[in-house]
């Protein structure tokens, strides 16, 4: 039982905000060693799903077991601990820290030394290509920088499983494209399981081969991206009308 | 590798060096009342620097601060005064303190370190707070200390003011503990946890996603700057040789922020510019205040100028240079080729 409960699996997780429900309901599985797309529409609940699988929003009902240990009740810094890191919507640097101490800084509250946080920081940094941009202030990094920044540093934490929240948002094309490969290759690089939260079709597309579908607060289909294109529920729900949904999904 | 060393403590070093040179000029050229003006800046020094641990690291503004300079100026005038008063005025007092006398190493260091441990204990609930809340509950624990000591009638004499403490404050031994300080904050500085609480400071909820506990960096750093609030109000006491409770109180608070604000919370070089900058033209016009002679002449300024020169430095900073005059950044390497400004940043070097 425990042996087939790896991974980050949420159960049944209800959100309520008083009487607006956020979540009703949602299973969700990830495993190790794969890119996992959350998608839905704007208001379907993905960040709160976040936030709850990240420590941020306790779950009504519903529990989330990393590696089949419950993680109800740990705070952000504890969930971050135990192996589940984030980025955040909005990048979220630490503006007057330079771009290395940004990583630094999460290297370090995963409990190491400083001088392998400082290794790992230049490591991650290399792997973004702003090795160059180690010295500069986070908060005058152009807007591809900053994000491709803010998931280092969750990487930075060495987690079991990332979670990143829409990294493409505001991204023109080639960003895209270079993002979409960076996030593909992070599994096996990182040896990392990635949850990915995105409105761009093209980056989900191309990074994942399993996607998820929220959809008014419940779990609504989950499958490759080809299934879910072809899923009359999915475009339903994305579009609100099942004849133009090619165009974008 | 002297070099490397060198530009890693330039920070403070850039900052010991002219110190040093103003007291050098006022030990061996200034007239008794400049040597005192030097000396007093430099205590201001130890007590910026210790605000600027909390304060500038965290982000999160104190106005408790100056009650643990109280705490240990009261502690060390208990170990150190009036060993034949202390029985009859401060009855109150536990046997070991009433009917002893200490030397004043001991004494100032043990202080130091109860200002320090007053500071935890004041932090392991203060520091449950965040933002503006934490600032006014500091403001709460500086007038609960405040009322305390100015009632504890057989503890501290309330609100009349003990005298005759050993004055063994010289310019020098004032610069010795304000590098002591410096040195303190800047390896604080650059620390991991250091580090850690100044990521809190620009992003709470980023830095709580790095893994890192707020509320334990907050209350290291805190506690580590009720101990340099300490060593001020240990040097303090025995500088003027005579301490009351309503010195360390709202006059005294204000004034060293405002130090802090001027110079920029955000670096150890702001803080000690701010000392320097609002102690000279504080001087000055006190001097003149008190009146000058040119050519044959007294004049003096209104009284109260000083408040009102002080209030405009301080508006004119925030309109103009919010950051303070150094902006939050350190001192830069003077001999290097062009560097960026963040290279030197809080000692990224």
């Amino acid at each position: 039982m425990l042996a087939q409960d790896g991974g980050l699996h949420a159960r049944d997780v209800h959100v309520a905000f008083g009487g607006l429900k956020a979540l009703k309901g949602v299973d969700l599985k990830l495993r190790q060693g794969e890119v996992l797309g959350l998608i839905g529409p704007n208001g379907a609940g993905k960040t709160t799903m976040v936030n709850v699988l990240t420590g941020f929003q306790a779950a009504t009902t519903g529990d989330v077991t990393l590696d089949g240990r419950s993680l109800k009740g740990l705070g952000p810094r504890n969930v971050a601990r135990a192996g589940v890191a984030r980025s955040f919507q909005a990048a979220r640097l630490f503006r007057d820290l330079t771009v290395r101490q940004n990583l630094e800084v999460a290297a370090i509250g995963s409990g190491r030394k400083r001088k392998e946080a400082r290794a790992k920081a230049d490591a991650l940094l290399d792997w973004i290509g702003c090795a160059d941009k180690a010295a500069m202030l986070a908060g005058s990094l152009p807007y591809g920088d900053e994000r491709r920044v803010g998931i280092a540093r969750a990487l930075a934490l060495s987690p079991k499983f990332v979670l990143l929240d829409e990294p493409a948002s505001g991204m023109n094309d080639q960003e895209c494209d270079e993002l979409m490969l960076l996030i593909a290759g992070i599994p096996d690089k990182f040896a990392c399981g990635v949850l990915l939260i995105e409105h761009n079709m093209q980056v989900v597309m191309g990074a994942c081969r399993r996607v998820h579908v929220l959809d008014n607060g419940k779990s609504l289909a989950e499958g490759t991206p080809a299934e879910m294109r072809a899923n009359d529920e999915v475009r339903r729900a994305y579009l609100g009308s099942k004849n133009t949904g090619s165009q974008v999904i | 590798m002297v070099l490397r060393l060198l530009k890693q403590a330039w920070p403070v070093l850039g900052l010991l060096l002219p110190l040093a040179v103003i007291v050098l000029l006022a030990d061996q050229f200034g007239s008794i009342s400049v040597e005192r003006s030097v000396t007093e800046a430099l205590i201001k020094i130890v007590t910026v620097v210790g605000l600027y641990i909390f304060i500038g690291n965290s982000g999160v503004v104190s106005f408790g601060h100056v009650s643990f300079m109280a705490i240990a100026a009261y502690a060390t005038a208990w170990q150190t005064c009036c060993s034949a008063l202390k029985p009859i005025t401060m009855s109150g007092l536990p046997d070991f303190l009433r009917s002893h006398t200490y030397p004043v190493l001991p004494a100032g260091i043990s202080a130091a370190i109860l200002a320090s441990i007053a500071a935890f204990v004041f932090g392991l609930i203060l520091m449950r707070l965040s933002g503006i809340a934490a600032s006014i509950s500091t403001l709460a624990a500086l007038f609960i200390l405040n009322v305390v000591y100015s009632n504890w009638d057989k503890v501290t004499m309330g609100t009349a003011s003990i005298v005759g403490l050993p004055t063994y404050v010289t310019p020098w031994l004032a610069f010795a503990v304000a590098g002591l300080a410096m040195v303190i904050a800047y390896l604080f500085q650059i620390s991991s946890w250091g580090l850690a609480l100044r990521a809190t400071r620009e992003d709470e909820v980023a830095a709580r996603a790095s893994g890192i506990s707020v509320y334990w960096m907050r209350l290291a750093a805190f506690t580590l700057s009720g101990l340099v609030m300490g060593m001020a109000g240990v040097l303090h006491a025995h500088f003027l040789g005579t301490i009351s409770v309503d010195t360390f109180f709202l006059s005294l608070t204000f004034i060293t922020l405002t130090m802090l604000v001027v110079g920029g919370m955000r670096s150890l070089s702001g803080a000690v510019l701010g000392v320097v900058v609002i102690s000279f033209v504080t001087d000055i016009l006190r001097r003149m205040e008190s009146g000058v002679s040119v050519s044959g002449q007294e004049i003096a300024i209104p009284a109260g100028s000083q408040e009102v020169v002080l209030a405009v430095v301080m508006l004119l900073v925030l309109i103009f240079r919010r950051d303070g005059l150094t902006k939050g950044r350190e001192f830069a390497w003077p001999f290097a080729r062009r560097q960026s400004i963040s290279e030197t940043k809080h000692g990224d070097a």
